[in-house]
């Protein structure tokens, strides 16, 4: 059981890591968690789908201000974070249905601007969302015990994002992910097997809303203070860097390849000037290296982690 | 009663009559060709009876159903499973997984307990498996199952296309040329396919240019020429027909 052992020490790793971290590197992790998970959503449609759909910042910022709005009600951060989610989900159906009719170019820039009217509502919508100026969340507590260290919350996001990802691989391994990729590689096929396509593209849609508001749930607790600019157009071309860079419908892709471009740019501060530069000509060098992304490359190296549905 | 049975089936574009009035009928375990030249409205018929394009007038039915006006994915649940001229297998997918998708559906359960991997519906899945590699058996392509549906020789793919087409339990079974490009032994195992299939008391309807294969495999032959059926009858008829001669044979 080669796979088995990888993933048990994989989970110890994972588990020992704030041993060796400080506070600042532990916050680093955390974030690289946050965005990986937001990434594996982005996957779902982008890569598993094959639709150019954008709306994938808005399903983060729905979920992180579901949650920051939930909370301000009074709600704590346990009873917040499944709505937070479904908040997505729901912006997923309504993302969803006009993507039936659209393809392509015309997707891409109809959920684009989803993403865009999403932020005048944070904007406009003060009564809830506090406008500009931005929305306070509050650090989660177990029972009486508040998880504000960095160390605390990462074991929170872990559990999170690890339970989260795993319905992903289960949906992934059934009916529903072999029906995504079979609508991605011939819907005609797909539709004389007996699957409704509508249906399937739809469940993608919600699927991917879902994940990626649980991540912007994440990300609200993380930082602790949400404002409307963390989910403009900087935010979706790093999520689509991040699916680009870690290779299409590959789930541990997602999480490397955030891995890369939030770890990359913290390093970077060392070299004030120079940041962007080396950032731009490593995301160059991967792309120009690693066809088929950091998922490509896994495939080969560690073929014991071998994906269902991921073809290099 | 037929399995399947069109009456007077008209299919127009813009004005243009693509299909007229043609009636004919198919029973369990029989294999029917439709030949024609390019253009007679094969194809067309192929996608009007399978719901990819409406039909202006006539009836469809299907074990005594009507399946006119029904979306492709309706009339497939029903048993009628059809295969793509152009290639349907799904290229990235291993051979395998083509298989499984086209059984899925017949193992469905619930989300939640695919969502959570629940006993249920790993068991599900560990069936849909055992059966998808027992097809692979029947089809003699069992040393291809792990392979990238896209690395294969066209052939190749049009068996896995048939296979998948197969997998759930299918009463009637369309073929759109699927001998194209595949090599004399390939052929010789798509026409023990077909003989298998309707001794198992499968129907299959099938579209074909290869007139050797369509002589020796078809029950019954009917003749497209311009949307119009202009014969219809057993092999050794549609041979010595006068008017297919005209339109079709006479050409060769």
């Amino acid at each position: 059981m080669p796979k088995r052992l990888a993933v048990l020490v994989l989970a110890i790793a994972l588990a020992a890591l704030p041993l060796a971290t400080n506070d600042y590197v532990q916050y680093v992790l955390n974030l690289i968690l946050v965005y990986g998970l937001a990434a594996v959503g982005f996957n779902l449609v982008l890569g598993y789908l094959g639709q150019l759909a954008f709306a994938n910042t808005a399903f983060f910022g729905i979920g992180a201000y579901a949650l920051g709005i939930l909370m301000e009600a009074g709600l704590s951060f346990w009873a917040a974070l499944l709505p937070a989610g479904l908040a997505g989900a729901l912006a997923g159906l309504v993302v969803g249905l006009p993507a039936l009719r659209l393809k392509g170019y015309y997707l891409a820039i109809v959920t684009l601007a989803f993403g865009e009217l999403m932020r005048w509502g944070y904007i406009h919508m003060d009564a809830y969302t506090h406008g500009s100026s931005g929305l306070g969340v509050a650090a989660p507590s177990l029972g009486s015990l508040p998880l504000d260290s960095q160390a605390q919350r990462y074991y929170l996001i872990l559990a999170v994002a690890a339970l989260v990802v795993w319905g992903v691989f289960n949906l992934l391994r059934s009916r529903i992910g072999r029906a995504w990729v079979a609508i991605r590689e011939n819907e005609s096929a797909a539709a004389s097997l007996g699957y409704w396509p509508a249906r399937y593209k739809v469940a993608a849609f919600v699927a991917s809303g879902f994940v990626t508001g649980i991540a912007g749930a994440l990300f609200a607790m993380l930082i602790g203070r949400i404002a409307p600019d963390s989910f403009g157009l900087n935010q979706l071309l790093l999520q689509f860097a991040v699916v680009m860079i870690g290779g299409m419908s590959s789930i541990w892709g997602s999480i490397l390849g955030a891995a890369l471009l939030t770890a990359t740019p913290e390093l970077l501060r060392n070299f004030p000037g120079a940041e962007e530069i080396i950032f731009s000509l490593m995301l160059m060098a991967v792309l120009r290296f690693m066809p088929r992304g950091l998922a490509g490359v896994l495939a080969v190296r560690l073929p014991m982690l071998r994906e269902r549905l991921y073809r290099s | 009663m037929a399995l399947l049975e069109l009456d007077r089936v008209s299919v127009s574009f813009a004005g243009l009559n693509a299909l007229t009035d043609v009636s004919f009928g198919l029973e369990a375990g029989q294999i029917r060709a439709v030949i024609g030249p390019n253009g007679a409205g094969k194809s067309t018929l192929f996608n009007a009876v399978t719901g990819y394009i409406p039909v202006r007038a006539g009836a469809v039915r299907f074990a005594g159903q009507n399946v006119l006006g029904m979306p492709p994915h309706r009339i497939s649940a029903l048993g009628m499973r059809r295969t793509f001229q152009n290639g349907g297998a799904f290229s990235s997918m291993t051979v395998l997984e083509n298989v499984l998708a086209g059984l899925s559906l017949q193992t469905a359960s619930s989300v939640t307990g695919l969502l959570f991997g629940l006993p249920g519906a790993r068991a599900a899945e560990r069936r849909a498996l055992d059966r998808a590699h027992e097809l692979l058996g029947l089809m003699d392509i069992t040393d291809l199952a792990d392979r990238k549906t896209a690395d294969l020789s066209s052939g190749q793919q049009r068996i896995v296309e048939i296979t998948r087409a197969l997998a759930a339990k299918a009463d009637l079974l369309l073929l759109d040329e699927p001998a194209v490009g595949l090599t004399a032994s390939e052929r010789d195992h798509l026409v023990r396919v077909l003989r298998g299939l309707a001794a198992d008391g499968i129907a299959v309807l099938l579209v074909e240019h290869t007139i050797d294969l369509v002589m020796s495999v078809s029950d019954r032959i009917a003749v497209l020429n311009y949307g119009q059926l202009i014969a219809d009858g057993k092999p050794e008829d549609i041979r010595s027909h006068p008017a297919v001669l005209e339109a079709y044979l006479g050409k060769h």
